[in-house]
This record gives structure tokens, sequence and C-alpha cells, in this order.
């Protein structure tokens, strides 16, 4: 077939916003296009401190990193690690021990892309395109990347990424999978959004991301405390993102965060 | 200020402008490190905060405020135009890698194209199914060379851009269409079915479709794929069963059921006349020249007779040896009678023979409409007999009046609730031989009536609406009778076979009533076969598998050998199928045919039975074409019969070769 037929989808398609570009745009970042911007603009509409919500996640998963790798995790499996923008779970850990390993996931293809870039060249990291909710396809990938040994513990990252999962996925078996793929003594975090905060400004942002190609799905407490299921959750448990074990006295309005936070270790 | 405090309330006043990667004594150095340089070097600080990420929106504000009190105005706006400076230059650097990015990603997803679409295309290249994707306007996008050959055209190529509407038969436009229609709208996943299809020389071709869609990355239906399996070969042999079924092989005329079919259709039309002939001495014919002459000669009648139907407009058909029928509109009895002996009375030579020919013609005139065919055919056939009655070359005109009279009814219909009732319906027992051990396999109950046969009373009682009380009465009889006969004879009690009729064979309350039948007169279920139609079983009716997974064997009647029929049997469990054909003549090219297909139906361990085999003859073809048990070399007997033979031998199974 010389020419592509029109039925075939195109795979890449910027004049459509993605959650990763928008991401990328609210961390102040560049790696973005009109369309995410434009989004961001109406993500912005209905959560007014969306760009501190954006910090305030990707500072916790800098604190959850630290954490781990004070614990003597020393490879990662990020779940759903976006455009690469600044302080990427790799150069974290790589900052307290270069010989950290770290497996990015992502399925957008961009995202991915991008991370193959950074990463070119690097014998401890990789990104594998994969869909986050497909455990054993991502575990899979991730054995045979050669980069986590599974019999030792391994820091399974899901920042900002569950709320991007619909609840028919079971977000539930689907921790337990990676779960069950890991020793006792390896750490699941996880940052969500919550309607618990802000309901009013949360159902904003969930009409706002409907229609894109990445609708939003929110969960209360209760429902992110299943997801610890053979975990036993670390102090101070669940809480906005900023007084999940904050540096020094935490600053910033907690009520407005729009995201809970945790971290488990692996019973 | 002190520096030190200085970085330290910069520092909080940066942080929620921005996120900075680093622990707070981290970022607080940087700043301090900063301060100390800002006299000297704005330029620097400015890149130092850019590349610290120090770039929210609010970050240069938030800047300059904690800084203001300490510095020159003139310091912090060079250091405020670099930071923008090196803002913008940051902007770049980050959109030149997202570019690099997206070529890369668009790259990496053609490249997973171009492998899948190799696999695909080699899929679709070497297929032997015909495939066409088509858009919804019925436009194909592209299709592959075997969708090509079946319709006719050179290669795939030749079919893009043509609507495949343009190659369905024009009748199922419209139902194909609304099939279309409901797989776009999702009401189902697919459709298959079987349909002609028009080639583009004009030629039809049978093919089984399988209609679904393809779906865009969002999962929207974008367009229909269609597959299309040639199966004329299949079709060809499907349809010279169902030609032999309904054609007499010597002349090729319809035979006496196509002619009591057509003559059924004609009924409540305009009014017929019907002619029943019966050629003169042709017994003697046979007898004193030899058969091979007779046969002949025969094929000399049904050409004249052909003829003369085509220039009338008539139905003609061969219904016994020497009798033929012929149904026109209602027309003067008595010219059409002269026309007829005319045509036959053409000078004839047979193998240097010349034969007279002439016939007797028995005559119905303008039937009622609600007389049913079988009827009417009866009553031609007592007037012919009258007219044979009178000598040759005569013909007679039947009397409703006089055949009322005769039954003391007037209408075979309206009569028969009444006859059910006294008892004159009776219950006979045909016997099913095995052909291959010649012993006798089981008994098939069936209806009889007066002189009509168990078909012909079924058909009746399905246009009176009785046909689901007297199948359940005959159920219930039959299996008390066989229980009976099972009490007395033990193993020696013939296995019961029940053929059902269209209506109760899809009978919702069929399963019920079987249970019931077998629950009440104690008959072992293994002890009873049922035969479904199988029109009940192709309509997509559950009896068949229901009755099997009680326990009951069942076998499907009417059996065609039609490629929709043979899918049923990979579907439905049942034990056989039972088929009405003339029997296939080991010297005829069907024969091979009708191997196969018996064989292709043993394959899916279905045994393959054939009703109305009345001649050892006929039953030895059958089993040489693999067939397992047929109906009919023996008479049907009175339930008494069977009894009373059951009770004098250890009966020998009478031979079937
Ligand atoms: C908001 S970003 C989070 C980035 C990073 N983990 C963080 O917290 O800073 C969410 C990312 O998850 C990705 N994502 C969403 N659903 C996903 C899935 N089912 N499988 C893999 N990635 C997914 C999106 O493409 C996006 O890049």
């Amino acid at each position: 077939m010389s020419e592509r037929v029109s039925w075939v989808p195109e795979g890449v398609d910027v004049g459509r916003p993605s959650a990763a570009r928008l991401y990328d745009y609210l961390l102040g970042g560049g790696h973005n296009f009109a369309a995410d911007r434009a989004l961001a603009e109406k993500f912005l509409q209905a959560q007014p401190n969306a760009r501190t919500i954006a910090r305030l996640n990707r500072a916790f998963l800098r604190r959850a990193v630290l954490l781990m790798i004070d614990e003597g995790i020393r490879q990662f499996l990020d779940l759903g690690s976006g455009i690469p923008t600044v302080g990427n779970v790799h150069e974290i850990a790589r900052k307290a021990d270069p010989e950290a390993h770290v497996v990015y996931v992502d399925f957008e293809e961009v995202a991915v892309a991008h991370s193959q870039l950074i990463l070119e060249g690097d014998p401890r990291a990789t990104i594998i395109q994969e869909d986050m909710t497909r455990p054993d396809a991502v575990l899979r990938s991730a054995r045979h990347s050669g980069l986590i040994d599974f019999s030792q513990p391994v820091g399974v990252l899901t920042a900002g990424v569950f709320h991007f999962v619909p609840p028919q996925a079971d977000p539930n078996s689907i921790v337990a999978a990676y779960r069950d793929a890991v020793p006792t003594g390896s750490y699941l975090a996880v940052s969500q959004f919550t309607q618990d905060l802000q309901p009013e400004e949360m159902a904003g942002i969930v009409e706002v991301m409907k229609k894109s190609q990445n609708p939003m799905y929110p969960r209360t407490k209760s429902e992110i405390e299943a997801l610890f299921s053979g975990f036993e959750l670390l102090e101070p448990g669940i809480v906005p993102t900023p007084l999940w074990r904050p540096e020094g006295t935490n600053t910033d309005d907690p009520d407005r965060a729009g995201i809970y936070a945790a971290v488990g270790r692996k019973l | 200020m002190e520096l030190p405090e200085l970085a330290a309330r910069w520092m909080h006043a940066l942080t929620p402008t921005a996120y900075i990667p680093l622990s707070h004594a981290e970022i607080e150095q940087a700043l301090l490190d900063s301060l100390r340089e800002l006299p000297e070097s704005p330029e620097s600080v400015a890149y130092r905060l850019v590349s610290l990420h120090a770039t929210g929106p609010d970050s240069l504000r938030a800047t300059i405020e904690v800084l203001s009190p300490t510095f020159e105005l003139p310091v912090l706006a060079r250091m405020a135009s670099a930071y923008a400076q090196a803002m913008r230059m940051d902007a770049f650097d980050q959109q030149e890698e997202i570019k690099v990015a997206i070529v890369r990603a668009k790259q990496r997803v053609e490249r997973t194209l171009m492998v899948s679409q190799a696999r695909f295309q080699e899929v679709f290249d070497s297929a032997a199914l015909g495939i066409a994707i088509t858009d919804f306007t019925g436009r194909c996008v592209q299709a592959n060379d075997a969708l090509a050959e079946i319709v006719g055209l050179e290669s795939g190529a030749d079919v893009n851009d043509r609507d495949l509407r343009e190659f369905y038969h024009p009748e199922d436009v419209a139902a194909l269409g609304a099939s279309y229609r409901k797989v776009q709208e999702g009401h189902i996943d697919r459709f298959r079915d079987q349909r002609k299809l028009v080639r583009v020389d004009g030629e039809p071709v049978w093919v089984y479709l399988a209609v679904s869609v393809l779906r865009d990355a969002d999962g929207r239906p974008t367009h229909h794929v269609t597959m299309v399996e040639d199966i004329s070969e299949l079709h060809l042999l499907q349809r010279n069963l169902d030609h032999q079924l309904l054609h007499d092989s010597l002349t090729g005329l319809s035979n006496r059921q196509h002619f009591i079919s057509q003559v059924e259709r004609q009924l409540d039309g305009r009014p017929i006349t019907l002619y029943h002939l019966g050629l003169d001495a042709f017994s003697v014919v046979n007898i004193g020249l030899g058969q091979e002459t007779g046969d002949k000669l025969l094929k000399i009648v049904a050409t004249r007779l052909s003829r003369f139907a085509a220039e009338k407009n008539a139905v003609l058909a061969r219904v016994g040896g020497d009798e033929f029928a012929i149904m026109v509109n209602a027309d003067t009895v008595t010219s059409t009678v002269e026309e007829i002996q005319e045509v036959l009375g053409e000078p004839t030579f047979v193998d240097d023979h010349g034969i007279a020919l002439s016939a007797s013609i028995g005559v119905v005139d303008r039937p009622p409409a609600f007389v049913t065919a079988s009827e009417l055919m009866r009553c031609a056939n007592s007037a012919l007999r009258q007219a044979k009655a009178r000598g040759k070359r005569q013909w007679a005109l039947h009397d409703p009046h006089d055949d009322a009279r005769r039954r003391g009814k007037y209408a075979l219909a309206a009569s028969m609730p009444g006859a059910w009732e006294h008892g004159e319906i009776e219950i006979v027992y045909a016997p099913v031989h095995d052909l291959e051990t010649s012993e006798v396999l089981g008994a098939v109950a069936r209806l009889h009536w007066d002189d009509l046969s168990h078909n012909d009373t079924m058909a009746l009682a399905d246009s009176t609406g009785l046909s689901l009380p007297i199948g359940r009465w005959l159920l219930r009889e039959a299996c008390a009778q066989a229980a009976r006969w099972v009490e007395e004879f033990g193993d020696r009690a013939p296995t019961l076979h029940i053929a059902l009729g269209a209506l109760q064979s899809r009978d919702e309350d069929l399963v019920a009533d079987v249970k019931r039948a077998l629950d009440e007169t104690g008959l072992p279920p293994e002890r009873l076969r049922l035969a479904l139609d199988i029109s009940s079983v192709l309509a997509g009716d559950d009896n068949a598998v229901v009755l099997h997974d009680s326990g009951i064997v069942t076998a499907l009647d009417g059996f065609h050998g039609g490629h929709d029929e043979l899918a049923v049997l990979t579907e439905v469990p049942v034990r056989s199928v039972i088929t009405r054909a003339p029997a296939p003549d080991p010297d005829s090219p069907l024969h091979q045919a009708m191997r196969a297909l018996i064989a292709t139906v043993h394959s899916f361990g279905v045994r393959f039975g054939v009703d109305e085999v009345h001649t050892l003859t006929d039953a030895e073809h059958w089993r040489q074409a693999g067939a397992d048990g047929v109906i009919g070399l023996l008479p049907a007997l009175t339930a008494e019969e069977v009894t009373e033979l059951l009770a004098t031998a250890a009966s020998p199974p009478p031979a079937a070769s």
C-alpha cells in the first residue's frame, strides 16, 4: 500500500490538547501548544488555583521519591510520568544516589517521544509507552527493560494519574496487580484529585476535561484509601498535598490544594 | 538587611510562584549566591533564576518586590530585561524540544503503522475471502483481488470508488441497506447473510456476506468491512438438490410436489382450470417396445406439452408414471382438451416405431377458492379415472357437488375438526430402516385420514389452524402407544420417531409438551426421536437445543443441504438430518455431489436419513451415496398391525438389498 488509506487514524494530533502538555503549561513549562494552553485557560477558570495545585503535586512527587530513597529504594516505576519537566524522578533520585534506576511509563505519544529525547543514551532510565491500566503489559515491558529487579523493593509512583482512570477500569485491581508484582517493603505513592476539598471547583474541572482525550474522575478519601489495600499507610496518611511531610512549615493553603497525596509501604 | 536573611525571605516569596525541584536549603544557597553576584552581574543572576526554573508568571514580580528596597533600580532593571530574554530563549529551547519530540512520535507512529499495515495488507491480499472496505455512503475505499474476482473485475483497484451496492441484487438493496445501517448504528456488531450478488457481466453469484464496522481511535464507526465468500459451488449443489426435489429427472418437468405448491399459490388468485392427463395404453408401449422406448416417448410428450404450456402460459408437471397435469387460467374446457389431443396426436416415431398417442383427461374447472391443492389433485384424479373408464381419448369434468355428496361434506378442510373429533384421523406407523444392517430402527408415527397422506393431512391441518392441537395429540398418543409396546415387548419394541410440523417445531410450549407426554405415558426419553422442521432452527428457534439438553435425541427434517443448514449443524446438537429427494443414481454426476454432501454431514457427527424411499433400488442407491437410514420401504401399519407383527414374530427384518 503506497499511500496511507484514509481510515487509518492519525497517531499524533497536536491540534488536540493532552493532559501531559496541559500539566506542563500549568507548571510554567514551554512544552505545549496553543490547543493545550486554550484548555489550560478553561481549567484555570474552573480552578483558579490550578498552577499552585500543579506545583504542589510536583513537589509532593519529589518528597515522596526522597522519602523512598531514604528508605533504601533504588529503583522506581513511574506510572503516568508525563512530559519531562523540572524535577524529573531520575534527576531527583540520582542526586541522592547516581545508581538509582527509573522506568517511566506514559501512554501519550509526545510525552513518550520527549522522554526518549531526554533519556537517550541513559543506561539507568528508560520510558515505556504503555497504558498503566494494563499492568500485565507494563510489567512485562518493565521486566524486559532489565532496569528493575522485581526481587528487590520498588518505588511505584502514581502521581497525578489515577484521576485519569475511570471507575470501570477498576483502579483497585490495577494497583493490586502492581502490588503483587513487587516484594514486601516496596512503596506506593498516589496523588489524585478529590472532590472532598473544593467540590464546586472540582465539578468545574471535570466538566472542562469531559470532552478532552483525558476526562477526569476525582475520588474521595475513602476511595483513595481502598487503593492502598495490602499497604501500610505512612504518616500522615491521606492528606492534601502540601500537608504531606512538608519541608519546614507549610505556607500553602491545604483546602485549595485540590489533590490528596499518600504513600504506603507494602506489607 | 543581612544577605542570608534576604535570601531566606526571597526563597519564601519565590517558591509559591514556581516549582523549584530543590530543597529549601539548596534554594536558599543558590539565592544567596545570586545576591552576592547581583550588583556586578545582574544578567547571570537572571539566567540562574531561569535555570532554577523560577519562571512562574509571578516569579519576577515577587523577586523585584523582595529586592527593590535593597538594590538600585538600574541593577534590577538590567536583571529584569535579562530575565525576560532568558525566558524567551528557554521557551524557544523547549518549543524546539517538543517539536523534535513530535516529529519523532509521528515517525514512530508511522513506522508501527507501516508494519501493521504491511501485515494487514498481506492478510488482505492473500485472503481467499473477498474483502471490501466502504465508507458509509457505500463507496468502496479499498477492496482486494479476491473480491474483484467474485464480482468479475480484474483487480481490487477496479472496485475502488465504486458503490458496493452496484453489485447487490436489486431486490436485496433495501434489506441489505437496513442491515448495514444497524451495524453502523451499533444495534448489532455484525451481520451475516446469504445473498445473490450480480457480477459486472450480469451473472448472479451466490455469496455469504459478513459485515462489521471499522472504528477510529475514538471508537467512532467510520467504515464498513464486508467479507464476501463465494458459495456458488455449494449453492449449485443445493440448487440441484432443490431442483431434484421439485423436478422429475427423466423429463425435467416439475414433479407432483412442485406442481401442488404452484397450484396452491394460484388458488386464491384468478380462477383456474386443472387438466389431469393419463396417456392411453402407455403400458402397452412400455411392455411391448421396452422401457427405454417408453422413456423416450415420455420425453417427447414432455417436450410437446412444454411447448403447449409455454404458449398457454400454463403450468405443467409430470405427476405420475404416464400422467401429466396442466394448470391454466380458467378457459373453455372443450377447446383446450381438443388442443391437447392435437398436440399429442402429431405423428410420433420412436426408434422407427410409429406410435399413435392420445390421452384421457380429467378436468377440474374453477374450483372454489378454499379447496386445498391436494384436494384438487384428488378431484382431478377421480375425474381422470372416470374418463379412462369411458375408453381412450375421453375426458371427464369433475363435479364438485358429486364429490361433496360422496364425502357427505363440501369442503375437506371444513370437515377436518369433525373428522378428528370422530376419530377418523388415525395414527399409523412406518418403519425406519438402517441401510447398513437392513434392520428396523424404529417406527415413524404418521397421520392418516381417508386417502390423504401424512403430509397432506398436516398441510390441511395447518390451513385450518388445527396443526398444533393435532400435533400435540399425535405426540401424546404415539408416546402412549410406544410405551405400551415397551411394556409388552421390552427391547424389541420399536423406537418411536415423530416428525413435527413447522408450526409445532417452533411452538414455545413444545418442550413442555414433550416432557408432559413422556411423564404421563412413562415412555423412556431414549425411546423417542423427534424430528423438528429445519426451518424452525434456521429461524433461530432453540427448541432443538433445549430438547437435546433435556436428553431427547433430535433430528432436523426438510434438509436440503443449504449453506445455512450446514452452518446450523455445527451449532445445534442433532443426531440426524432427514431429506426427501429422488435417489441419486450412481451413474449421474449428482451422485458424487450427494456423496460429498453426506460426507460433510457425517463430518459434523450427524447421520443422514431419507424419507419417502419406496423401492429397494432407491434404497440401494442411497446406501451407496452414504445415507444411513430410510423411511418408506414398507407401508405404514396401524398400531394394532404393529402389535400383531411384534407378537407373532421375532420378526425377521425385510432385506434392503
Ligand atoms: C498530570 S500528568 C502527571 C505527571 C507526573 N506523574 C507528575 O505527577 O508530575 C499525568 C500523565 O499521566 C498520563 N496518563 C494518563 N492516563 C494514563 C494511562 N492510562 N496510562 C499511562 N499514562 C497515563 C498522561 O499522559 C500524563 O502524561
